[in-house]
Protein backbone atom coordinates (compact mmCIF):
# COMPACT_ATOMS: atom_id res chain seq x y z
CA UNK A 1 0.00 0.00 0.00
CA UNK A 2 1.71 3.54 -0.90
CA UNK A 3 1.03 6.62 0.61
CA UNK A 4 -1.99 7.83 -1.14
CA UNK A 5 -4.12 4.42 -0.56
CA UNK A 6 -2.98 4.75 3.49
CA UNK A 7 -4.26 8.48 3.43
CA UNK A 8 -7.63 7.57 1.23
CA UNK A 9 -8.30 4.56 3.37
CA UNK A 10 -10.25 4.74 6.41
CA UNK A 11 -8.20 2.24 8.71
CA UNK A 12 -6.28 3.20 11.02
CA UNK A 13 -2.52 3.15 9.45
CA UNK A 14 0.66 2.95 11.71
CA UNK A 15 4.15 3.54 10.75
CA UNK A 16 5.22 -0.02 9.86
CA UNK A 17 2.76 0.48 7.12
CA UNK A 18 4.68 3.03 5.06
CA UNK A 19 7.73 2.31 2.87
CA UNK A 20 10.56 4.40 3.72
CA UNK A 21 10.27 6.38 0.59
CA UNK A 22 6.54 7.05 1.46
CA UNK A 23 7.35 8.03 5.30
CA UNK A 24 10.24 10.57 4.27
CA UNK A 25 7.28 11.82 1.08
CA UNK A 26 4.96 12.08 4.48
CA UNK A 27 7.40 14.11 6.47
CA UNK A 28 8.22 16.49 3.38
CA UNK A 29 4.48 17.25 2.72
CA UNK A 30 4.15 17.68 6.64
CA UNK A 31 6.85 20.36 6.47
CA UNK A 32 5.65 21.63 2.88
CA UNK A 33 2.16 21.77 4.98
CA UNK A 34 3.89 23.61 7.72
CA UNK A 35 5.16 25.79 5.91
CA UNK A 36 2.22 26.73 3.41
CA UNK A 37 0.24 27.39 7.06
CA UNK A 38 2.62 30.00 7.70
CA UNK A 39 2.43 31.36 5.04
CA UNK A 40 -1.59 31.45 4.91
CA UNK A 41 -1.35 32.90 8.27
CA UNK A 42 0.84 35.30 7.63
CA UNK A 43 -1.25 36.78 4.64
CA UNK A 44 -4.42 36.24 6.73
CA UNK A 45 -3.26 38.42 9.67
CA UNK A 46 -1.70 41.06 7.24
CA UNK A 47 -5.19 41.38 5.48
CA UNK A 48 -6.71 41.21 8.87
CA UNK A 49 -4.60 44.32 10.29
CA UNK A 50 -4.51 46.18 7.18
CA UNK A 51 -8.74 45.71 7.33
CA UNK A 52 -8.49 47.33 10.81
CA UNK A 53 -6.43 50.47 9.83
CA UNK A 54 -8.43 50.53 6.18
CA UNK A 55 -11.36 50.86 9.05
CA UNK A 56 -9.89 53.23 10.80
CA UNK A 57 -9.39 55.28 7.70
CA UNK A 58 -13.08 54.82 6.78
CA UNK A 59 -14.10 56.46 10.53
CA UNK A 60 -11.58 59.13 9.95
CA UNK A 61 -13.22 59.92 6.62
CA UNK A 62 -16.75 59.48 7.96
CA UNK A 63 -15.87 62.26 10.50
CA UNK A 64 -14.70 64.50 7.77
CA UNK A 65 -17.62 64.44 5.34
CA UNK A 66 -20.02 64.88 9.00
CA UNK A 67 -18.04 67.96 9.80
CA UNK A 68 -18.22 69.51 5.47
CA UNK A 69 -21.82 68.09 6.01
CA UNK A 70 -22.56 70.39 9.08
CA UNK A 71 -20.76 73.12 7.08
CA UNK A 72 -22.55 72.64 4.18
CA UNK A 73 -25.67 72.50 5.75
CA UNK A 74 -25.57 75.37 7.71
CA UNK A 75 -24.30 77.28 4.26
CA UNK A 76 -28.15 75.82 3.39
CA UNK A 77 -29.91 77.27 6.50
CA UNK A 78 -28.45 80.73 5.35
CA UNK A 79 -28.56 80.10 1.81
CA UNK A 80 -32.88 79.23 2.97
CA UNK A 81 -33.32 82.24 5.20
CA UNK A 82 -31.12 84.72 3.07
CA UNK A 83 -34.12 83.84 0.14
CA UNK A 84 -37.13 83.94 2.76
CA UNK A 85 -36.02 87.73 3.10
CA UNK A 86 -35.59 88.46 -0.73
CA UNK A 87 -39.46 87.46 -0.75
CA UNK A 88 -41.07 90.51 -1.75
CA UNK A 89 -44.55 91.95 -0.21
CA UNK A 90 -46.88 94.32 -1.72
CA UNK A 91 -47.33 97.62 -0.64
CA UNK A 92 -48.77 101.36 -1.62
CA UNK A 93 -50.67 101.51 -4.64
CA UNK A 94 -50.32 97.37 -5.57
CA UNK A 95 -51.29 96.41 -1.93
CA UNK A 96 -54.18 99.04 -1.90
CA UNK A 97 -55.48 98.00 -5.66
CA UNK A 98 -54.75 93.94 -5.04
CA UNK A 99 -55.63 90.93 -3.20
CA UNK A 100 -52.87 88.82 -3.51
CA UNK A 101 -52.13 85.45 -1.98
CA UNK A 102 -48.84 82.99 -2.70
CA UNK A 103 -47.89 79.47 -2.03
CA UNK A 104 -43.98 78.95 -2.73
CA UNK A 105 -42.47 76.03 -1.92
CA UNK A 106 -38.67 75.50 -2.97
CA UNK A 107 -37.79 71.39 -2.80
CA UNK A 108 -34.81 71.71 -1.31
CA UNK A 109 -33.40 74.46 1.41
CA UNK A 110 -33.12 76.68 -1.61
CA UNK A 111 -34.02 76.39 -4.82
CA UNK A 112 -34.74 78.03 -8.93
CA UNK A 113 -38.71 79.18 -8.22
CA UNK A 114 -38.68 82.93 -7.38
CA UNK A 115 -41.29 85.84 -7.79
CA UNK A 116 -40.67 89.50 -7.06
CA UNK A 117 -42.66 92.28 -7.47
CA UNK A 118 -41.10 95.69 -9.08
CA UNK A 119 -41.87 98.99 -10.09
CA UNK A 120 -41.44 100.37 -13.13
CA UNK A 121 -40.05 103.89 -14.04
CA UNK A 122 -43.40 105.15 -14.75
CA UNK A 123 -45.31 103.85 -11.24
CA UNK A 124 -46.81 100.81 -12.66
CA UNK A 125 -46.52 97.64 -10.94
CA UNK A 126 -45.15 94.72 -12.02
CA UNK A 127 -44.61 90.99 -10.92
CA UNK A 128 -41.89 88.38 -12.43
CA UNK A 129 -42.95 84.82 -11.65
CA UNK A 130 -39.22 82.91 -12.93
CA UNK A 131 -37.79 79.16 -12.63
CA UNK A 132 -34.43 78.54 -13.00
CA UNK A 133 -33.56 75.08 -14.76
CA UNK A 134 -32.10 72.51 -11.80
CA UNK A 135 -33.11 73.02 -8.57
CA UNK A 136 -30.13 74.17 -5.01
CA UNK A 137 -27.68 76.62 -4.48
CA UNK A 138 -26.65 77.06 -8.08
CA UNK A 139 -30.10 77.86 -9.11
CA UNK A 140 -30.91 80.00 -6.21
CA UNK A 141 -27.80 81.95 -7.20
CA UNK A 142 -28.67 82.10 -11.03
CA UNK A 143 -32.07 83.59 -9.33
CA UNK A 144 -30.25 86.22 -7.19
CA UNK A 145 -28.18 86.98 -10.49
CA UNK A 146 -31.08 87.68 -12.58
CA UNK A 147 -32.92 89.63 -9.70
CA UNK A 148 -30.07 91.91 -9.98
CA UNK A 149 -30.65 92.47 -13.74
CA UNK A 150 -34.45 92.58 -13.75
CA UNK A 151 -33.73 95.50 -10.94
CA UNK A 152 -31.21 97.22 -12.75
CA UNK A 153 -32.95 97.24 -16.48
CA UNK A 154 -36.39 98.04 -15.29
CA UNK A 155 -34.56 101.78 -14.83
CA UNK A 156 -34.34 102.37 -18.62
CA UNK A 157 -37.31 100.21 -19.83
CA UNK A 158 -41.12 99.92 -18.74
CA UNK A 159 -42.44 97.65 -21.71
CA UNK A 160 -42.51 93.53 -20.55
CA UNK A 161 -41.31 92.49 -23.81
CA UNK A 162 -38.14 95.00 -23.78
CA UNK A 163 -37.12 94.30 -20.44
CA UNK A 164 -37.37 90.87 -20.50
CA UNK A 165 -35.77 90.91 -23.81
CA UNK A 166 -32.61 93.00 -22.72
CA UNK A 167 -32.70 90.66 -19.27
CA UNK A 168 -32.17 88.21 -22.21
CA UNK A 169 -29.34 90.04 -24.10
CA UNK A 170 -27.45 90.54 -20.64
CA UNK A 171 -27.34 86.96 -19.38
CA UNK A 172 -27.34 85.31 -22.35
CA UNK A 173 -23.77 84.42 -22.49
CA UNK A 174 -23.79 84.13 -18.70
CA UNK A 175 -26.47 81.46 -18.68
CA UNK A 176 -25.06 79.51 -21.39
CA UNK A 177 -21.90 79.29 -19.93
CA UNK A 178 -22.98 78.00 -16.74
CA UNK A 179 -25.59 75.53 -18.74
CA UNK A 180 -28.81 77.55 -16.99
CA UNK A 181 -32.28 78.30 -18.52
CA UNK A 182 -35.06 80.10 -16.83
CA UNK A 183 -38.63 80.42 -17.86
CA UNK A 184 -40.03 84.59 -16.99
CA UNK A 185 -43.15 85.22 -16.75
CA UNK A 186 -43.35 89.24 -16.24
CA UNK A 187 -46.67 91.21 -16.24
CA UNK A 188 -47.06 94.64 -15.54
CA UNK A 189 -50.28 96.47 -14.81
CA UNK A 190 -52.07 99.58 -16.13
CA UNK A 191 -54.88 101.72 -14.31
CA UNK A 192 -57.57 99.11 -16.73
CA UNK A 193 -55.06 96.51 -18.25
CA UNK A 194 -52.30 94.28 -17.69
CA UNK A 195 -49.39 93.35 -20.31
CA UNK A 196 -47.41 90.35 -20.04
CA UNK A 197 -44.30 88.97 -21.70
CA UNK A 198 -44.01 84.87 -21.07
CA UNK A 199 -41.55 82.69 -22.05
CA UNK A 200 -42.49 79.74 -19.80
CA UNK A 201 -44.51 79.80 -16.84
CA UNK A 202 -48.30 79.54 -16.79
CA UNK A 203 -50.90 82.81 -17.06
CA UNK A 204 -54.42 82.75 -16.80
CA UNK A 205 -57.26 85.62 -16.35
CA UNK A 206 -60.60 85.30 -15.60
CA UNK A 207 -62.26 87.82 -16.72
CA UNK A 208 -66.60 87.43 -15.93
CA UNK A 209 -65.85 84.10 -15.40
CA UNK A 210 -64.04 83.60 -18.67
CA UNK A 211 -60.38 82.38 -18.89
CA UNK A 212 -58.23 83.55 -21.03
CA UNK A 213 -54.76 81.37 -21.09
CA UNK A 214 -51.41 83.51 -21.29
CA UNK A 215 -49.67 82.77 -25.06
CA UNK A 216 -46.47 81.34 -24.80
CA UNK A 217 -44.45 82.24 -27.70
CA UNK A 218 -41.17 82.92 -26.39
CA UNK A 219 -38.08 80.85 -25.38
CA UNK A 220 -37.08 80.53 -22.10
CA UNK A 221 -33.91 83.58 -20.58
CA UNK A 222 -30.69 81.90 -22.03
CA UNK A 223 -32.11 79.59 -24.89
CA UNK A 224 -32.15 81.85 -28.03
CA UNK A 225 -31.07 85.77 -28.75
CA UNK A 226 -34.76 86.84 -30.18
CA UNK A 227 -37.13 89.45 -29.74
CA UNK A 228 -40.12 88.72 -26.98
CA UNK A 229 -43.60 89.67 -27.37
CA UNK A 230 -46.02 91.49 -25.29
CA UNK A 231 -49.61 91.09 -25.04
CA UNK A 232 -52.23 93.42 -23.09
CA UNK A 233 -55.50 91.99 -21.59
CA UNK A 234 -57.97 94.06 -20.24
CA UNK A 235 -57.94 93.56 -15.91
CA UNK A 236 -60.54 95.69 -13.89
CA UNK A 237 -61.98 95.31 -10.66
CA UNK A 238 -63.20 91.91 -9.94
CA UNK A 239 -60.76 90.06 -12.45
CA UNK A 240 -58.97 87.51 -11.43
CA UNK A 241 -55.17 86.48 -12.26
CA UNK A 242 -53.19 83.54 -11.42
CA UNK A 243 -49.21 83.05 -12.25
CA UNK A 244 -47.56 79.90 -11.43
CA UNK A 245 -44.58 77.56 -12.58
CA UNK A 246 -44.74 74.07 -13.22
CA UNK A 247 -44.15 72.55 -9.74
CA UNK A 248 -48.27 71.63 -9.35
CA UNK A 249 -48.74 71.02 -12.99
CA UNK A 250 -46.22 68.72 -14.09
CA UNK A 251 -46.35 66.24 -10.79
CA UNK A 252 -47.20 62.84 -11.25
CA UNK A 253 -49.55 60.80 -9.45
CA UNK A 254 -48.88 56.78 -7.95
CA UNK A 255 -49.80 55.89 -11.48
CA UNK A 256 -47.73 57.93 -13.14
CA UNK A 257 -50.38 60.20 -14.67
CA UNK A 258 -49.54 63.87 -15.19
CA UNK A 259 -51.40 66.34 -12.64
CA UNK A 260 -51.83 69.06 -15.97
CA UNK A 261 -52.49 72.55 -16.70
CA UNK A 262 -56.15 72.05 -17.37
CA UNK A 263 -57.20 70.96 -14.11
CA UNK A 264 -55.76 73.42 -12.00
CA UNK A 265 -57.19 75.99 -14.26
CA UNK A 266 -60.62 74.49 -13.72
CA UNK A 267 -60.08 74.66 -10.07
CA UNK A 268 -58.95 77.75 -10.47
CA UNK A 269 -62.17 78.78 -12.43
CA UNK A 270 -64.37 77.38 -10.33
CA UNK A 271 -63.48 78.41 -7.15
CA UNK A 272 -62.84 82.07 -8.02
CA UNK A 273 -65.52 83.74 -6.77
CA UNK A 274 -64.05 82.63 -2.98
CA UNK A 275 -61.25 84.97 -3.37
CA UNK A 276 -57.72 84.50 -4.05
CA UNK A 277 -57.23 82.80 -0.21
CA UNK A 278 -59.32 80.13 -0.59
CA UNK A 279 -58.36 79.45 -4.40
CA UNK A 280 -54.77 78.90 -3.40
CA UNK A 281 -55.82 76.74 -0.14
CA UNK A 282 -58.04 74.70 -2.52
CA UNK A 283 -55.45 73.89 -5.10
CA UNK A 284 -53.01 73.33 -3.30
CA UNK A 285 -54.76 70.85 -1.28
CA UNK A 286 -56.23 69.13 -4.48
CA UNK A 287 -52.47 68.64 -5.58
CA UNK A 288 -51.60 67.41 -2.39
CA UNK A 289 -54.20 65.02 -2.54
CA UNK A 290 -53.00 64.13 -6.15
CA UNK A 291 -49.16 63.74 -5.91
CA UNK A 292 -47.49 61.28 -5.05
CA UNK A 293 -44.52 63.34 -3.98
CA UNK A 294 -43.21 66.68 -4.40
CA UNK A 295 -40.15 66.64 -7.46
CA UNK A 296 -40.22 70.33 -7.83
CA UNK A 297 -40.11 73.36 -6.44
CA UNK A 298 -43.59 75.36 -6.63
CA UNK A 299 -44.84 78.99 -6.79
CA UNK A 300 -48.40 79.88 -7.38
CA UNK A 301 -50.06 83.16 -6.98
CA UNK A 302 -53.40 84.16 -7.07
CA UNK A 303 -54.53 88.12 -7.86
CA UNK A 304 -57.71 89.90 -7.36
CA UNK A 305 -58.30 93.65 -8.62
CA UNK A 306 -60.11 94.85 -5.48
CA UNK A 307 -59.98 98.76 -6.90
CA UNK B 1 5.49 51.25 -25.39
CA UNK B 2 8.91 50.43 -26.79
CA UNK B 3 10.17 47.15 -28.81
CA UNK B 4 12.77 46.36 -26.17
CA UNK B 5 16.09 46.14 -28.49
CA UNK B 6 18.36 47.81 -27.00
CA UNK B 7 16.52 49.55 -23.92
CA UNK B 8 18.13 53.10 -23.27
CA UNK B 9 16.17 52.85 -20.15
CA UNK B 10 14.84 50.08 -17.70
CA UNK B 11 12.01 48.57 -19.38
CA UNK B 12 9.45 45.43 -18.41
CA UNK B 13 7.72 43.19 -20.45
CA UNK B 14 3.97 44.32 -20.44
CA UNK B 15 3.24 40.13 -19.42
CA UNK B 16 4.95 40.57 -16.59
CA UNK B 17 3.19 43.93 -15.56
CA UNK B 18 -0.24 42.71 -16.66
CA UNK B 19 0.63 39.16 -14.65
CA UNK B 20 1.37 41.75 -11.19
CA UNK B 21 -1.48 43.27 -12.25
CA UNK B 22 -3.85 41.05 -12.20
CA UNK B 23 -2.50 38.85 -9.31
CA UNK B 24 -3.38 42.27 -7.43
CA UNK B 25 -7.05 42.21 -8.64
CA UNK B 26 -7.50 38.40 -8.53
CA UNK B 27 -6.50 38.71 -4.53
CA UNK B 28 -8.74 42.19 -4.15
CA UNK B 29 -5.75 43.81 -2.95
CA UNK B 30 -7.04 46.66 -5.30
CA UNK B 31 -10.25 46.70 -6.72
CA UNK B 32 -12.60 49.35 -8.81
CA UNK B 33 -11.30 51.71 -11.09
CA UNK B 34 -7.80 51.41 -9.88
CA UNK B 35 -7.48 48.10 -10.91
CA UNK B 36 -8.92 49.33 -14.48
CA UNK B 37 -5.97 51.77 -14.01
CA UNK B 38 -3.57 49.17 -13.41
CA UNK B 39 -4.14 47.75 -16.57
CA UNK B 40 -5.10 49.88 -18.94
CA UNK B 41 -2.78 50.49 -22.33
CA UNK B 42 -0.69 47.79 -21.08
CA UNK B 43 -0.05 45.25 -23.92
CA UNK B 44 0.71 41.59 -23.18
CA UNK B 45 4.21 41.46 -25.60
CA UNK B 46 4.69 45.33 -25.29
CA UNK B 47 7.67 46.77 -23.52
CA UNK B 48 6.98 49.41 -20.60
CA UNK B 49 9.28 51.76 -18.56
CA UNK B 50 10.00 50.30 -15.40
CA UNK B 51 7.88 52.77 -13.40
CA UNK B 52 4.96 51.43 -14.72
CA UNK B 53 5.41 48.20 -12.76
CA UNK B 54 7.00 50.21 -9.56
CA UNK B 55 3.44 52.33 -9.79
CA UNK B 56 1.76 49.24 -8.56
CA UNK B 57 4.26 48.43 -6.37
CA UNK B 58 4.10 51.87 -4.64
CA UNK B 59 -0.13 51.36 -4.77
CA UNK B 60 -0.13 48.31 -2.76
CA UNK B 61 2.66 49.74 -0.17
CA UNK B 62 0.64 52.64 0.36
CA UNK B 63 -2.67 50.81 0.53
CA UNK B 64 -0.83 48.16 3.15
CA UNK B 65 0.66 49.44 6.21
CA UNK B 66 2.18 45.43 6.66
CA UNK B 67 2.42 44.78 3.01
CA UNK B 68 5.52 42.02 2.90
CA UNK B 69 3.22 39.08 3.36
CA UNK B 70 0.39 40.82 0.96
CA UNK B 71 3.42 41.55 -1.98
CA UNK B 72 4.85 37.28 -1.31
CA UNK B 73 0.97 36.17 -1.97
CA UNK B 74 0.91 38.53 -4.84
CA UNK B 75 4.30 37.13 -5.95
CA UNK B 76 2.40 33.15 -5.93
CA UNK B 77 -0.14 34.43 -7.77
CA UNK B 78 1.89 36.00 -10.69
CA UNK B 79 3.49 32.31 -11.14
CA UNK B 80 -0.18 30.78 -10.90
CA UNK B 81 -1.13 32.81 -13.62
CA UNK B 82 2.00 32.20 -15.55
CA UNK B 83 1.94 28.84 -15.58
CA UNK B 84 -1.64 28.22 -15.96
CA UNK B 85 -2.72 30.86 -18.55
CA UNK B 86 0.79 32.36 -19.67
CA UNK B 87 3.60 30.37 -21.46
CA UNK B 88 4.56 28.31 -17.69
CA UNK B 89 3.89 25.09 -19.16
CA UNK B 90 5.76 25.24 -21.96
CA UNK B 91 8.88 26.68 -20.18
CA UNK B 92 9.10 24.11 -17.48
CA UNK B 93 7.12 20.23 -16.59
CA UNK B 94 8.50 20.65 -12.65
CA UNK B 95 8.94 22.76 -9.64
CA UNK B 96 12.76 22.41 -10.05
CA UNK B 97 13.33 23.41 -13.60
CA UNK B 98 11.76 26.96 -12.40
CA UNK B 99 14.95 26.96 -11.03
CA UNK B 100 16.91 26.21 -13.50
CA UNK B 101 15.34 28.79 -15.58
CA UNK B 102 16.82 31.15 -13.78
CA UNK B 103 20.76 30.30 -14.19
CA UNK B 104 22.61 32.92 -16.23
CA UNK B 105 19.37 34.90 -15.68
CA UNK B 106 18.23 34.10 -18.64
CA UNK B 107 14.59 34.07 -17.19
CA UNK B 108 14.44 37.75 -15.81
CA UNK B 109 16.72 39.02 -18.74
CA UNK B 110 13.69 37.73 -20.68
CA UNK B 111 11.21 40.36 -19.06
CA UNK B 112 13.76 43.05 -17.76
CA UNK B 113 16.21 44.84 -20.21
CA UNK B 114 17.79 48.00 -19.52
CA UNK B 115 21.40 49.43 -18.65
CA UNK B 116 23.58 47.33 -17.02
CA UNK B 117 23.98 49.08 -13.76
CA UNK B 118 19.92 49.32 -13.52
CA UNK B 119 19.02 46.37 -14.60
CA UNK B 120 20.74 43.77 -11.66
CA UNK B 121 20.37 40.48 -12.06
CA UNK B 122 17.87 37.23 -10.85
CA UNK B 123 20.57 34.09 -10.72
CA UNK B 124 20.53 30.57 -9.74
CA UNK B 125 23.73 30.13 -7.56
CA UNK B 126 23.92 26.90 -6.33
CA UNK B 127 21.43 23.88 -6.74
CA UNK B 128 21.05 20.45 -4.83
CA UNK B 129 18.51 18.66 -6.30
CA UNK B 130 19.56 15.46 -4.20
CA UNK B 131 19.09 17.73 -1.06
CA UNK B 132 16.42 19.60 -2.10
CA UNK B 133 18.96 23.03 -1.69
CA UNK B 134 19.28 25.88 -4.18
CA UNK B 135 20.66 29.41 -4.09
CA UNK B 136 19.03 32.44 -5.87
CA UNK B 137 21.26 35.99 -5.74
CA UNK B 138 19.01 39.08 -6.91
CA UNK B 139 20.27 42.51 -7.30
CA UNK B 140 17.62 43.37 -9.91
CA UNK B 141 15.50 45.99 -8.96
CA UNK B 142 11.98 44.34 -7.39
CA UNK B 143 10.57 44.21 -4.25
CA UNK B 144 12.15 41.28 -2.39
CA UNK B 145 9.07 40.17 -0.93
CA UNK B 146 7.10 40.16 -4.26
CA UNK B 147 10.40 37.87 -5.33
CA UNK B 148 10.21 35.93 -2.73
CA UNK B 149 6.69 34.92 -3.59
CA UNK B 150 7.75 34.55 -7.10
CA UNK B 151 9.97 31.80 -6.47
CA UNK B 152 7.67 29.86 -4.13
CA UNK B 153 5.14 30.42 -6.90
CA UNK B 154 7.47 29.32 -9.73
CA UNK B 155 8.09 26.08 -7.47
CA UNK B 156 4.87 25.31 -7.16
CA UNK B 157 3.25 26.04 -9.81
CA UNK B 158 3.70 22.58 -11.58
CA UNK B 159 2.24 21.09 -8.18
CA UNK B 160 4.98 18.01 -7.94
CA UNK B 161 6.90 19.44 -5.04
CA UNK B 162 5.66 18.08 -1.46
CA UNK B 163 7.83 21.14 0.61
CA UNK B 164 8.75 24.71 -0.74
CA UNK B 165 10.41 27.08 1.84
CA UNK B 166 12.12 30.19 0.78
CA UNK B 167 13.67 32.43 2.58
CA UNK B 168 16.06 35.77 2.25
CA UNK B 169 15.80 37.28 6.05
CA UNK B 170 19.04 37.25 6.56
CA UNK B 171 20.29 39.52 3.02
CA UNK B 172 16.92 39.86 1.20
CA UNK B 173 19.47 39.32 -1.64
CA UNK B 174 19.98 36.28 -1.13
CA UNK B 175 16.86 33.24 -1.31
CA UNK B 176 17.66 30.76 0.56
CA UNK B 177 15.78 27.88 -1.08
CA UNK B 178 14.63 24.21 0.01
CA UNK B 179 12.02 22.02 -1.94
CA UNK B 180 11.19 18.37 -1.96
Amino acid sequence: MNLEELLASETQTTKSDLSEEDFAKLLRKYKGLLKERGRDKAFWEATNENLKIAYGKLDEKERELARAYAIIQEDLTVGSQVQQALQPKATGKMAAELDIAVYHKQLAEVGGDYYDFFRTKNGDYAIGVFDISGHGVSAALVMTYLKALFTQIMETHVNPEKIVEEVNRSCFGFLRKVKKYATVNFVVFGPNSVTYTCAGGFGMLLRHREPTLFQKRDNFLGLREKPFHQHTLPFEKGDFLVLYTDGIVEAKNAHNEDYTVSRLNRLVSSAAERGVAEVVRICLGDYQGFREKDTDDITFIALQKKA
Amino acid sequence: MSRGGNAEELIVFGATILGFANACINLNIVAGSQATNLISGIEVNGWYPFTRLREIERMVVESYEKCGPIMERAGIEMMSIWYNAGPGKQIIKRGVEFLYFQSGSQGYASVVKGPKDQVGSFNLVEIDEKRGRALIHSTDPFDKDLERGVIIGGLAAPGDLDYIDVNNDEDPHHFRIEFG
